[in-house]
């Protein structure tokens, strides 16, 4: 922003931190604060702005000039408190600093008795609703207000909902919000603000749900109610960075306390923590239950202490399912949960005797005691709104609406039929510059504005010299910029646009599409740009056509902004491109831009969504939507020079100088190219172009093993696949050392990794998976009955040194130990229903005492016949050494004792499930 | 506004659309149509010749490394490993491709040395040898590993070959390209030939390439993005901090504590060299590639040390770009003791978005190409290519040099002293860049200095420029588009940036 008032402008934000008069509570209007609250500004235009924002036209009538409706007063008492009305019709200023209500009772010793006639009067439109806060809701709200751009005009807010403490520049305000409003009266207005205030100032923003998710935040109590009875849990709360569930029972947890049923919402971060959930269900008949947990990342669910649903691992939403026989009575339900990064998710639902499916929370309570009692209603505040209304003080207040003056700005329909004010005030062009409303005390009985002394002289000037409306199309698109306040987030001809404080507060899912993904585009030639149509509707109803960009486009009603589509459209013109001809048939054209589209020519689907389909790698704005939202020429213009009409624009062009890189398409030139495209987008249903979308890439060893390094799911960051053609699969996990995984059937599905940019953790293709758990498979122990320890392998000593291949390609993996070399080779046992056997080779190169491999860790082993050992659901067998089962730490362990003859040893570990 | 051929026109007309265009399009396309593209004046002097890689294969190239025995080994996305054979043939039909290795994690370097090739892949760096002689690896052998990976797919590790003492270089990418949520994202580091990781350097963003000058300095591109105005080469120093903070906290790791205390933060909105001035550790970046006019995506380096076979620009280093799907050439000089120099543009019309490129044998430059994930010109989703000097000197700017009082520029052939000594031939702007934590920057605090005199060198092939108001830390982008040669030829590229981070004083 490069106005001439801007360094006036910082120096008057300044002032205004230091409480000088300047500071002083007055209307704020942001254009005025922002562009003409400077001293070098011009007092007259900023007055001008101020007559209509203050409605002064109302009352002192002239021949032009525009006027600000005032809130439609119709079932005003549906969205006001009580109490607030009475408040604030007596001292508006003080009640809401910032407001643009004048009082209009300053001064008059009567003032008490005429405010309450008014609040009677006002209070039989209707009353207000109640509803209980919502949690959830709440944490939604404080990011729907944060993102979409309602900090943009208002401000930041913090967690609790109260402005942050940074100052905020040119900010509308709130006020006393929660004085003012109930939620479902808030969140009615938030749905539909232009129905109460039509002149458009506050525009639309936020879906229907996204207004009670507002509501919910701006108005929430200082202090959170812990709810009692059915619907809660008892819950710790840990912090930490993990790839799996941990045993919350025994870590120290930050935070404790009950809070409703299973709500992570209640974490204090973002990411790296973990839950553990505690409530008594009661179960009305014995029989089976099935529990489901859905949940990103892991989750399990235990009831009495059993597992019933183990849904563990860092995944996306996950569902996951277990049953259970219960017996008749109350039973003890935990759910333990973890997040590592990104979405966060967690879902309880039951099904089971006498039970659909359906969410656990409200059938839990966090004691025993609780699980019968119904939750209370929240004991009421004071209620100051209990209005009785009297007949005849909303008599006496509905005429003061008529003569003190309300009339003139607000409307309200009594009876079917506008109330027509009778307060009466001289022309315009009659008043002195310093009387009336302008003098610095204004006598009683006037309306009372608490302008400030900026304020009043450019009043004053504007007074003495009326300006006239702007005409021209330029001045009257600067003219409503400045009075939508269109400068919060927009710039044009380098006037307005985020400030350097405002613009932290646009935000983006695509950090790396730079500002052209984050912040509102400047609106320079945006009238050559948008087709009038598409323009039009975004102008009165918003839009939000960029999905990246978290902050939305309002809508602020064809009443007030349509004017502005014609405007635009005169002002900004673009070279128009001649007619294009074509030598082939429509059908053929079209599937010339189908093609240059696609992924074999431009590439354009490689960062631009199509219909909805994703892109390879940013998700950069639908091509559907660009014949509706684009003037053809404009599409011309962009897409051979784009760097010409967006400088810095990461969009390239295949028209580089103009010259096409498929020459051969067409005749080769970039205009029947591009009219090509522009065809195909706009043709009816266009077929979605060549290369969109994740195939399946299924990697099959057919003559020899297949490794696949990548990020595997199970197996960690340096994970290692190997399938076999015997359909045999395993993963090795080369941070850990050890093997992280087999499975039968499919390999994996290459897809995820070798499209687009390849991203995240891709898990077995087949099934029959058996995960072992995190740990060192070697280890030195002091004696056989030490733990076996805990921690990063690599910290014990364990050294990753590679594989070597086999002719077909099946690797024997390499590590060192304390002076070992471990050569560790897996192979499928043989073609049919094969084991999977894995032959160790030790040779140290000095003696080493106590070396121990784990070869199984379960919840129960036992010998099974045969030299086998049951382990949970599978088997395992160990061959040329001498496995000991033992119990350590809660669990057992499968241990087999190295004795390095020749300082070398040779066993054979293998598994059959 | 806009017309077909509809169906009831005579089919005769439309069959003699159909066959001129068929014509026209075995003409060889732009050639008939008009104007010759600008990738078709600079084959006249470097061809592009395009390999048939095996049908069904996907080689996203990854790495090139020449091979003593004549092969040249390439490494792919997926992690394979092939090798060509009669690489160096005129046809490239010519070559035979083999797989050496598979199963690798994203080969983005690779280095020879002793039968052993070196692959730089994302979680480390190992070596891999055929000891069976069975034309495949089998034996694949950690070298060194010791930094992080947190699961994210930008965390990519970029390699270099050997350079004069033995050492691999390895640049790694940022945390989803900004932050730095694992060990030593964000740095530079070498392995040893011992086989240990030693972190060098921090600053590091996005990189696409590493590579070595002719005296052996390493060298690697960053990207537009945070604290990266626009795309550039820098110069790897051991304790050297080359511009993004986001890995400072890896300064207290045991491998990197031989650096001492992280360097002050760069304060974000300024210049980088007003604050190379105040962090002794910052290099400011040697060459910027202005973006959108020299590529979008800088990406691996390589020098002519081939002594004149490819052509009159020995010494200098070449630069991919994978979104324009060229080949960039930069020239290096050193002033108060820091590397910088100038861009100019090469060759376009590559098969994708260029990622490696080397030099061969035989003075050839073998260039990789991949656009997966990332939009380019080329439209091709992977090629191998290989660049060819036909002998032909091109008119062009040799060197640009900074001097106290302007610029010396050397040309490839003599120049027209008439053209070339009026200040009108050369048009000179100056910008630079906001040294910011916001991604990438508009060009900034633009001046358009006055070309005063200019003198044609004795020789006839130099020029030196006095310009007026030189600005330190400015991209000088000079169009030089008067000039002729002595047969008055245009210059094949008539752009030309130059870096001027210090002025010099004599």
């Amino acid at each position: 922003m490069r106005s001439p008032a801007r360094l006036a402008v910082l120096i008057l934000g300044s002032a205004v931190l230091t409480a000088t008069p300047l500071s002083a509570a007055h209307p704020i209007v942001p254009g005025f604060e922002r562009f003409y609250s400077g001293p070098d500004t011009e007092p007259a235009k900023g007055g001008t702005l101020l007559l209509g924002e203050l409605n002064c036209v109302s009352c002192h009538a002239a021949a032009e000039g525009t006027k600000k409706q005032a809130p439609v007063l119709d079932g005003i008492g549906t969205r006001a408190r009580v109490s607030h009305l009475r408040k604030f019709l007596a001292d508006p200023q003080s009640v809401k600093p910032g407001t643009t209500m004048p009082g209009l009772f300053a001064g008059d010793p009567d003032k008490e008795a005429k405010v309450e006639a008014l609040v009677h009067f006002l209070a039989s439109t209707g009353s207000v609703k109640q509803t209980r806060p919502d949690l959830k809701a709440t944490i939604r709200g404080k990011d729907t207000y944060a993102k979409v751009g309602c900090a943009a005009c208002h401000g930041p807010r913090d967690l609790t909902g109260e402005p942050a403490k940074q100052a905020a520049e040119f900010a509308v305000p709130l006020g006393d919000l929660k004085g003012k409003y109930t939620i479902p009266a808030l969140a009615a207005f938030l749905a539909n603000p232009l129905q109460s205030r039509p002149a458009g100032r506050m525009p639309h923003l936020l879906k229907p749900n996204e207004a009670t998710d507002v509501a919910n935040y701006l108005l929430q109590g200082t202090k959170l109610n812990v709810p009692a009875g059915m619907g809660t849990t008892a819950y710790s709360y840990f912090e930490g960075g993990w790839e799996n569930l941990q045993d919350f029972g025994k870590l120290k947890s930050k935070l404790q306390g009950t809070s409703v049923a299973f709500e992570i919402g209640i974490a204090k971060a973002e990411s790296h923590y973990g839950f553990r959930f505690e409530g008594y269900f009661r179960a009305e008949a014995a029989g089976k239950y099935t529990f489901t947990l859905s949940s990103d990342d892991g989750s399990r669910l235990l009831v009495d202490g059993e597992k019933v649903v183990d849904n563990d691992g860092v995944h996306a939403t996950e569902i996951k399912s277990g049953s259970i026989e219960l017996t008749k009575g109350v039973h003890k339900v935990i759910v333990d949960y973890f997040q590592g990064g990104g979405e966060a998710t967690l879902d309880v639902a039951i099904e089971g005797r006498g039970l659909v499916r359906q969410p656990l929370a409200p059938l839990v309570a966090a004691t025993e005691e609780e699980l019968d009692r119904k939750p209370e209603p929240k004991k009421n505040e004071k209620d100051d709104n209990a209005l009785t209304v009297r007949p005849d003080l909303a008599e006496k207040g509905k005429g003061l609406f008529l003569s003190a003056g309300c009339a003139s700005c607000h409307t309200l329909l009594a009876g079917g039929k506008p109330l027509v004010s009778t307060a009466t005030a001289p022309e315009l062009g009659k008043l002195k510059p310093n009387g009336g409303c302008l003098a610095e005390t204004p006598a009683p009985g006037l309306p009372r504005y608490d302008l400030n002394a900026v304020q009043r002289r450019a009043l004053a000037a504007a007074i003495a010299k009326p300006q006239a409306a702007p005409t021209d199309p330029k001045a009257v698109i600067a003219n409503s910029m400045l009075t939508f306040n269109c400068y919060a987030c927009h710039a044009r001809d380098k006037v307005g646009g985020p400030t350097e404080l405002t613009d932290k507060l646009f935000t983006t899912t695509t950090p790396e599409m730079g500002d052209e993904g984050r912040v509102p585009p400047p609106l320079d030639g945006v009238g050559a740009k948008l087709n009038p149509d598409y323009l039009k509707q975004l102008l009165d109803k918003g839009a939000d056509d960029r999905p990246y960009m978290h902050a939305r486009m309002p809508g602020f009603g064809n009443s007030n902004v349509g004017h502005l589509t014609a405007a635009f459209g005169s002002v900004d013109a673009l070279p128009s491109v001649p007619p294009v001809k074509f030598a082939q048939t429509e059908s053929k054209v079209i599937s010339a831009g189908r093609f240059m589209v696609g992924a074999q020519a431009f590439g354009c689907i490689k960062c631009h969504t199509f219909a909805g389909n994703k892109a390879e790698g940013v998700q950069g704005i639908d091509m559907l939507l660009m014949p509706k939202r684009l003037k053809r020429d404009w599409f011309h213009g962009y897409c051979i020079d784009p760097q010409k009409i967006r400088p810095g624009t990461r969009m390239p062009t295949a028209w580089p100088n103009g010259q096409s890189v498929l020459p051969n398409v067409l005749d080769g030139q970039a205009h029947t190219q591009v009219e090509a495209i522009w065809a195909y987008l706009g043709s009816k249903s266009p077929q979605i172009p060549a290369g969109m979308g994740r195939k399946f890439m299924p990697l099959i060893p057919r003559d020899e093993a297949i490794i696949y390094r990548n990020f595997i799911q199970g197996a960690g960051t340096r994970a290692i696949g190997v399938g076999y053609p015997e359909k045999l699969n395993l993963a090795f996990d080369a941070n850990e050392l050890r093997l992280a995984m087999i499975w039968k059937g499919g390999f994996i599905d290459a897809a995820r990794h070798w499209t687009d940019r390849g991203d995240g953790f891709e898990g077995p293709l087949g099934d029959e998976t058996l995960r072992f758990p995190a740990g060192a498979s070697f280890a030195v122990l002091s004696k056989p009955e030490a733990p076996w320890p805990g921690g990063n392998p690599r910290d014990a000593g364990l050294k990753f040194l590679g594989y070597s291949t086999t002719k077909d390609e099946r690797p024997t993996f390499r590590y060192a130990f304390h002076g070992i070399t471990i050569e560790d080779f897996p192979n499928p046992s043989g073609k049919e229903n094969p084991t999977l056997q894995r032959t160790f080779t030790l040779a140290a190169d000095r003696r080493v005492d106590g070396v121990y491999f784990r070869a199984a860790v379960g919840s129960k082993i036992e010998p099974s016949g045969g030299g086998w050992f049951r382990v949970d659901g599978w088997k395992v067998r160990i061959d040329g050494a001498e496995p000991f089962v033992r119990q350590s730490d809660g669990k057992s362990e499968l241990l087999v004792p190295m004795r390095l003859t020749d300082r070398t040893a040779k066993f054979v570990q293998e598994f059959a499930w | 506004m806009v017309s077909y051929l509809t169906q009831d026109q005579p089919m005769l007309k439309y069959r003699w659309f159909l066959i001129s265009a068929l014509v026209l399009a075995l003409a060889g396309g732009a050639a008939a149509q008009g104007k010759r593209s600008k990738a078709d004046e600079e084959d006249e002097y470097y061809k592009l010749l395009r390999f048939e890689t095996p049908p069904g294969e996907v080689l996203e190239a990854g790495a090139i490394e020449p091979l003593p025995d004549s092969k040249v080994a390439v490494s792919t996305r997926r992690g394979e490993v092939w090798l060509i054979e009669n690489a160096y043939a005129s046809d490239p039909k010519e070559a035979k491709f083999t797989r050496f290795a598979h199963g690798l994690h994203e080969v983005l370097g690779l280095a020879h040395k002793d039968g052993w090739l070196y692959v730089t892949q994302r979680p480390d760096v190992s070596r891999i040898k055929d000891t069976d002689g069975d034309g495949k690896a089998d034996r694949f052998e950690v070298v060194a590993e010791g930094w992080g990976i947190s699961g994210d797919y930008h965390e990519y590790a970029i390699g270099s070959k050997f350079d004069k003492d033995g050492n691999i270089w390895v640049t790694l990418c940022l945390t989803g390209s900004f932050t730095s949520d694992a060990r030593f994202r964000g740095w530079a580091g070498k392995i040893t030939p011992e086989g240990k990781f030693v972190p060098t350097t921090s600053g590091v963003r996005s990189p696409g390439g590493v590579g070595f000058n002719a005296e052996g300095d390493v060298f690697y591109t960053d990207n537009q993005g945070p604290w990266n105005g626009a795309c550039g080469l820098k110069h790897l120093t051991v304790g050297g901090f080359v511009g993004h903070p986001g890995g400072f906290k890896w300064y207290k790791d045991p491998a990197a504590r031989y650096l001492g205390a992280e360097p002050t933060t760069p304060k974000s909105g300024s210049r980088m060299m007003t604050e190379a001035k105040k962090i002794p550790q910052l290099n400011p970046t040697c060459v910027l590639f202005p973006y959108g006019k020299m590529g979008q995506s800088a990406a691996g380096i390589d020098c002519d040390l081939s002594g004149g076979k490819f052509g009159p620009f020995e010494k200098q280093l070449f630069v991919g770009d994978q979104t324009h799907s060229t080949v960039m050439r930069v020239f290096l000089e050193k002033v108060n003791g820091h590397y910088q120099g100038a861009c100019f543009p090469f060759r376009s019309g590559f098969g994708s978005g260029c990622v490696p490129v080397r030099f061969g044998q035989d003075g050839s430059l073998f260039v990789g190409g991949t656009n997966r994930g990332w939009g380019s010109r080329g439209t091709k989703p992977f090629s191998i290519e290989r660049l060819a000097w036909t002998g032909k000197v091109p008119f062009e700017i040799h060197e640009m040099r900074a001097k106290p009082d302007g610029f010396e520029l050397t040309f490839t052939k003599p120049v027209d002293p008439a053209t070339a000594g009026k200040p009108e031939s050369y048009v000179m702007k100056t910008y630079t860049y906001i040294y910011q934590s916001a991604y990438g920057s508009p060009e900034v605090d633009h001046t358009t200095p006055k070309i005063t005199k200019v003198e044609v060198g004795k020789d006839g092939k130099s020029v030196r420029l006095v310009v007026d108001k030189l600005q330190e830390g400015h991209v000088h982008d000079l169009t030089a588009s008067g000039i002729r040669s002595v047969d008055g030829q245009m210059l094949l590229h008539p752009n030309a940036y130059y870096t001027l981070n210090y002025i010099p004083s004599k």
